[in-house]
């Protein structure tokens, strides 16, 4: 599958600008990580892959056709977890499961929802009813929804929230080996979860996208720009921008990103972190 | 995606719901309102008060129950947030349908549960009439049709504004209107059909179709409105227009949408059941058409099949008569309003007509000009699905395999404006009909059966005499008697058979004439020797004239034979019911005053006791009878309001009615029959009531005011109404 974003611009009736003149190519199989801090356009960006909206300039496409054109195959090969999401808690999970299997009118749904079940973990639970779920559970109902019928493009929209440590392990490693036959984008807050497995990254910032390229990329990008230092007090230089303050015996040692680093200020290898940190602070420029 | 799985699943995942099963058992429960607090007909028949009433109740709770349920599942899914993961897996047009869908089968499935859960109850309770095709087409039309229109309505108004609150309100203010404003307005009362009642002992296709069809002209209409709010949908972040404006660019939506609204407003307006009669009743410009001068009646003829499967009636009639005028002349007929007529002739040659597009007393006017031939012989031929005029009280033309009546221009053009010829205007009528119907002329005609065909039908012929004339026919039971020195032909519906038999009715027919004819005198409308009596389809009261007279069946109702105000037992609540022939249709009494006791009741239980006194003796009598009005009157003027009337003021409208109704009851069922032994006892004993009530019977009637009057009666006496004080 190929989806590819040409000027795409998203403008809602308000004025508010979410999208400005955005520019992808999107090709599986990969992993592509989205990143970016709130109201920077990636729920809006996704809400547009999978015809929630439609963009006020710019165009979409799936395979060199426009999306509406190919909606219907196109939601016919999605998997979507949105961010904010509900089910029926009247259902069990296997019962919520087949409803959306005939959503998505899939022939054999009966093996397609147990190799959901399984693959997050929620066996166990099959038969209970969604009203007595956990929160965790709850996301993974939803994550199995998504892998349901095996689609060709899996958006995800913080996945992970509400997981443990490990079951986000998990599905941080579920989602890189569904991506080796399909094109994955997620998008998420926390940098671990796509530093290990995304082989690309996007970075939104304000409606434009800061960033495309390899995680390795970005973070080369921000050495030199990345330092350590303990708080005394006094006063802070200009465009010094703490990311990190942690308590020790000798203080508070200080991590921050600077287009120039004072003198104070201890060089420090850049984490993709640091990177994406410099990056949207607006001192950097992919 | 196949709507048709997708349909499956979701009615899964709603009967999976535990508010979905407290709707389906709300509505099973829902007729129960109908057999109390919430009324709909004005019948006292079985059907009316066990079939019409329950389903109608159930209509109206079940079908706000599925709105309710339609807007909380709606709202759900989008508040819960469930539609972000539908939507993303198919058009949410699509899940639209298929929830319509899965509400519309649970919908069904409610009407089946209902039907099922009340049948035992219903068929033991109405008995012997009980019908098993009139109670499904009830719940049915009346309940089952109420359920996707309340669907469909909810589902717009939540798909035009995404809004409970305000779905609901919309809900809520079209109920209302339906159940208030529009209660009288048969083609508007969506929720509520008009259904005044139904007939036990004949068939209701009549009103049943009525309400049927304007229940199909409302699910056009709200079908349209809902394919309307559908294109509405919210898609790709759009508001309400902006959807329409895409969901629209598939051109047979709209185009659906609006075929369906064009649908209702076709069927709105060419509704074929109430004509349009001038509404008001003091016009009579019919009846003010001039004679034809020179233009005199010979006879007439009429070829008559009705078509007791579809309900309509085609006919041909021929008409002679004498011209001598020397010119053309204008003829006036008054036809059916549902009827169009054709293939006019006068003497073989096609002649002009027209038919009024105004219409009064429930016919129109056709006008036929006649050439100047000195004898001309007018042809006609008419077809068409007689129509009614009062929307409130539908059925009276029905016309069925069971049971049929043919008022003057819906069984033949009516001649309004030529004078009558030396024999007056005698007539021949010719009419088809199954052969398991009896026909019955209205007068002292009788009909004879001409010819039997092949097809199961039969021709029947009377000679009748006047410009109209009224015919029933149906599944009839005859008895013929002979009382009161004239014979007797009393008609009954098959399907009460078992309840006449059950009561004696044929014996207690000829007790009543035998006994009123020699107490007060024979029946002004009996014709010399010979009396029908016909008991009738439900139709708010009888009537009588020339030789016959019409017997409610609302009278004989298994219900009504067990009331106990009217007589000791059932034969005698039914010689109650034939009594009112001499009081109350053979003398007419004046719409009763609630406060008075005065009514043709009084003097009806009065005769009643008298007749069970001559049949099983005084002490039958007295205990059965006097007795009880006693110990009724005594509760009476115990009863707490009747004392301090002041508190009955007080209460809400609802309960002083009924208190009211049932003191009223009280006055004229055992209070009034009280009072008239007391005045019996002050004037002598029975025979000189006797002597009484014969010369107020017989008296000389004021064409004005013919109604017998307490006073009358209180005069004729001599007496005054502190005489007859109980007190």
């Amino acid at each position: 599958m190929q989806i590819s974003l040409q000027e795409l611009t998203m403008t809602y009736p308000s004025g508010k600008r979410a999208l400005q003149g955005v520019n992808l190519e999107l090709d599986s199989p990969s992993l592509v990580g989205l990143l970016g801090p709130n109201g920077a356009g990636k729920s809006t960006l996704m809400k547009l892959l999978v015809a929630g909206l439609l963009p006020t300039g710019g165009a979409v496409r799936v395979d060199g056709e426009p999306l509406l054109r190919r909606e219907r195959a196109l939601k016919a090969r999605l998997g979507y977890l949105p961010q904010d999401f509900g089910l029926y808690d009247e259902l069990t999970v296997t019962e919520f499961l087949d409803y959306m299997a005939a959503l998505k009118g899939l022939q054999d749904s009966r093996a397609a929802i147990q190799s959901a079940i399984e693959e997050v973990h929620l066996e166990e639970k099959a038969r209970a009813k969604i009203r007595t779920l956990s929160g965790g559970q709850r996301q993974r109902v939803g994550i199995a929804q998504a892998l349901l019928g095996e689609p060709e493009l899996l958006i995800f929209d913080e996945p992970t929230v509400g997981l443990d440590p490990e079951e986000r392990i998990h599905f941080r490693n579920l989602f890189s080996r569904l991506a080796q036959r399909r094109l994955v984008l997620l998008s998420t807050h926390i940098i671990e979860d796509v530093q290990s497995v995304c082989s690309r990254l996007l970075v939104l910032h304000r409606g434009k996208l800061r960033f495309d390229g390899p995680p390795e990329e970005l973070i080369r990008a921000a050495e030199g720009h990345v330092g350590t230092f303990d708080e005394t007090g006094g006063e802070r230089e200009e465009g010094l921008h703490i990311t990190a303050r942690v308590n020790t015996a000798r203080g508070v040692a200080c991590r921050a990103v600077a287009e120039a680093l004072p003198p104070y200020v201890q060089p420090a290898e850049p984490t993709l972190e640091d990177a994406y940190l410099y990056l949207i602070s607006g001192e950097g420029e992919a | 995606m196949n709507v048709l799985t997708l349909t499956a699943r979701e009615l899964g995942r709603l009967l999976r719901g535990r508010l979905t099963w407290l709707v389906l058992a709300l509505t099973a429960l829902s007729p129960a309102a109908g057999l109390t607090v919430l009324r709909f007909t004005a019948s006292e028949t079985m059907l009316s008060r066990c079939v019409a009433d329950p389903a109608l109740a159930a209509g109206v709770l079940g079908g706000l129950l599925f709105a309710l349920l339609t807007l909380w599942d709606s709202a759900r899914a989008s508040k819960s947030r469930v539609e972000v993961l539908t939507d993303a897996a198919v058009s949410p047009l699509t899940a639209a349908l298929a929830r319509l869908a899965a509400l519309l089968v649970t919908a069904a499935l409610a009407l089946v549960l209902t039907t099922l859960a009340w049948l035992p109850w219903t068929a033991y309770t109405v008995g012997a009439v009980f019908d098993g095709l009139d109670y499904l087409l009830a719940y049915g039309i009346l309940m089952g049709l109420a359920l996707p229109l309340c669907i469909l309505l909810a589902g717009a108004a939540w798909q035009f504004t995404r809004r409970f609150d305000l779905s609901l309100v919309l809900v809520a203010v079209l109920a209302a209107l339906s159940l208030t404003v529009w209660r009288g307005e048969w083609q508007l009362c969506w929720l509520n059909p008009c259904v005044w009642a139904l007939s036990d002992d004949f068939s209701n296709f009549r009103v049943l179709r009525s309400a049927a069809y304007m229940r199909l002209t409302w699910l056009l209409g709200l079908a349209g409105v809902w394919a309307l709010s559908w294109l509405c949908i919210r898609r790709y972040g759009k508001g309400p227009l902006g959807s329409l404006a895409r969901s629209a660019r598939r051109v047979y939506r709209p185009l659906l949408a609006l075929a369906l609204l064009l649908c209702c407003g076709w069927s709105y307006a060419a509704q074929p059941f109430i004509d349009r009669s001038n509404p008001d009743l003091t016009v009579m410009s019919f009846f003010e058409i001039p004679y034809l001068e020179g233009v005199t009646f010979v006879s007439r003829t009429a070829q008559v099949f009705p078509d007791t499967k579809a309900g309509t009636v085609s006919g041909r009639a021929s008409f002679r008569f004498e011209n001598t005028s020397g010119q053309e002349q204008k003829v006036a007929f008054g036809v059916n309003p549902g009827y169009t007529v054709s293939d006019v002739r006068a003497n073989g040659v096609d002649v002009p007509f027209t038919v009024s597009a105004y219409q009064e007393y429930n016919e129109a006017l056709l006008e036929v000009t006649i050439p100047a031939d000195g004898e001309v012989e007018l042809t006609m031929a008419y077809r068409g699905y007689p129509q009614e005029s009062i929307p409130t009280m539908q059925g009276g033309k029905e016309l069925s395999a069971e049971y049929l009546c043919l008022e003057n221009s819906a069984l033949s053009p009516r001649l309004m404006n030529v004078l009558p010829g030396e024999d007056g205007y005698p007539a021949a009528i010719e009419i088809t009909l199954p052969e398991a119907m009896t026909v019955i002329p209205f007068g002292s005609s009788e009909a004879e059966i001409i010819a039997e065909h092949d097809n199961g039908t039969r021709t029947w012929r009377y000679e009748d005499n006047g410009t109209g004339g009224i015919l029933y026919a149906g599944d009839y039971v005859r008895e013929d008697m002979e009382a009161g020195g004239i014979h007797i032909q009393f008609y009954y519906g098959r399907k009460h058979q078992a309840v006449m038999e059950a009561v004696g009715a044929a014996d207690a027919v000829q007790a009543v004439v035998d006994y009123c004819t020699q107490h007060y005198g024979p029946l002004s409308f009996g014709a010399g020797e010979s009396l029908k009596l016909i008991q009738s389809r439900v139709a708010g009261g009888g009537y009588a004239a020339d030789g016959a007279s019409l017997l409610d069946e609302a009278g004989f109702t298994i219900a009504n034979l067990a009331d106990g105000a009217k007589g000791a037992a059932a034969g005698e609540v039914f010689i109650h019911e034939l009594v009112h022939q001499w009081w109350g249709l053979g003398n007419m009494f004046d719409t009763a005053d609630p406060s008075s006791p005065w009514s043709a009741e009084g003097l009806t239980v009065y005769t009643t006791y008298r007749i069970a006194k001559e049949l099983y003796g005084e002490d039958y009598a007295v205990e059965n009878y006097v007795d009880q009005w006693r110990a009724a009157v005594d509760d009476y003027y115990l009863n707490f309001y009747v004392r301090c009337p002041e508190y009955l003021d007080a209460l809400p409208e609802a309960e002083r009615l009924a208190i009211s109704n049932a003191l009223s009851g009280m006055r004229q069922y055992s209070e009034m029959p009280l009072k008239i032994l007391k005045a019996q006892e002050l004037v002598g004993g029975e025979e000189a009531m006797d002597e009484i009530l014969k010369g107020l019977f017989t008296r000389e009637l004021d064409p004005m005011y013919p109604y017998l009057t307490y006073q009358e009666f209180l005069d004729a006496c001599g007496l005054t109404e502190e005489d007859l004080s109980l007190d």
